[in-house]
């Protein structure tokens, strides 16, 4: 906790602040980017949206509040970033976010950074029928293998709640999986 | 049919590849796009609304040139018609002055042979009363 302490610490000093925004970029990178793309699904988006959230971070330095983690507070700022994304270009085509997924899924055999064997491509799609929270619960807690503590810290919602959410994007995958 | 169970089976990865050394030259992407430092001092032209009205006030003074200099127009030439005209209109310059005022030269250039009758020669003598200027000493 001290040292997270510290390093905010680094991270607000105007003096010491690009030398640990650059520590900050390179811890926290890859997990942000996998977070980032469950959601966007294709690596140009995600790469988009990774940085718009990195940007964000640094402009928002001022304003973290110290009671929660750094981690979970840039994961927030992911999380928003990615889903005002995907909503956005669902709005520009017409379509739900939902149903933009989908559509997104279908077309994920074609993306070149996508190489997921048949039962990889099968978990995407009955993924990606899910309800919108459960879809990123399921993502959170069995892609990045998060701990329900730190996705409650994240979503703002209760563990059991979260738990509850897990339990149903799981049989609802599983019916998916085993029909087709 | 065999029900598929997730946690029976193992762990299935996202499929998601990246680029490779996306994330070597990451960090510094977004380091490029973050503020500078600004400076204590801030000159003003950093702002862009002094930047336009600056061009306009130059703008405007530069229109307004042409109205502060003097005119270098090259003045029309007075053909000498126009000038003779003008001085027996408008002086009151007598005859006998202008006549000063030619020299020899002039006066050869206005010689012209004119061709008149006697009689009208005798009728211009009896209409004008001054006709003592005519006789030369």
């Amino acid at each position: 906790m001290q040292e997270e302490q510290d390093f905010i610490k680094e991270l607000l000093n105007p003096k010491t602040q690009n030398d640990a925004f650059q520590k900050l970029l390179r811890q926290y990178q890859r997990p942000l980017y996998s977070h980032i793309r469950t959601i966007v699904l294709n690596h140009d988006d995600t790469d988009d949206v990774l940085q718009n959230t990195f940007i964000k971070v640094f402009r928002n330095l001022q304003n973290f509040k110290r009671e929660s983690k750094l981690f979970s507070w840039m994961y927030r700022i992911a999380t928003n970033e990615a889903i005002s994304f995907i909503t956005s270009k669902a709005k520009r085509n017409g379509m739900t976010s939902e149903a933009f997924q989908q559509k997104q899924i279908e077309n994920i055999k074609a993306d070149s950074y996508f190489e997921g064997d048949e039962i990889q491509l099968k978990l995407q799609k009955a993924v990606a029928l899910l309800p919108e929270k459960q879809q990123l619960v399921f993502k959170m807690k069995y892609f990045q293998e998060l701990k329900y503590e730190e996705i409650s810290e994240i979503l703002g919602t209760s563990v059991g709640g979260l738990k509850a959410s897990y339990f149903h994007a799981v049989k609802k995958i599983e019916e998916y999986v085993t029909r087709n | 049919m065999k029900d598929f169970k997730l946690d029976n089976h193992p762990k299935i990865n996202s499929g998601f590849q990246v680029p490779d050394s996306y994330f070597d030259s990451f960090p510094d992407k977004v380091m490029m796009q973050l503020p500078e430092k600004e400076s204590k001092v801030i000159s003003i032209f950093r702002n862009k609304k002094v930047w336009i009205t600056s061009a306009a006030a130059v703008l405007i003074l530069a229109l307004m040139i042409p109205f502060f200099n003097p005119s270098t127009v090259e003045e029309p030439q007075l053909d000498s018609t126009a000038i003779e005209n003008y001085l027996s209109y408008n002086t009151n310059i007598s005859q006998y002055e202008l006549a000063n005022l030619l020299d020899k030269n002039d006066l050869e250039k206005l010689e012209t042979d004119i061709n008149i009758e006697d009689k009208t020669i005798e009728d211009i003598l009896i209409s004008n009363n001054n006709f003592e200027n005519y006789i030369i000493d």
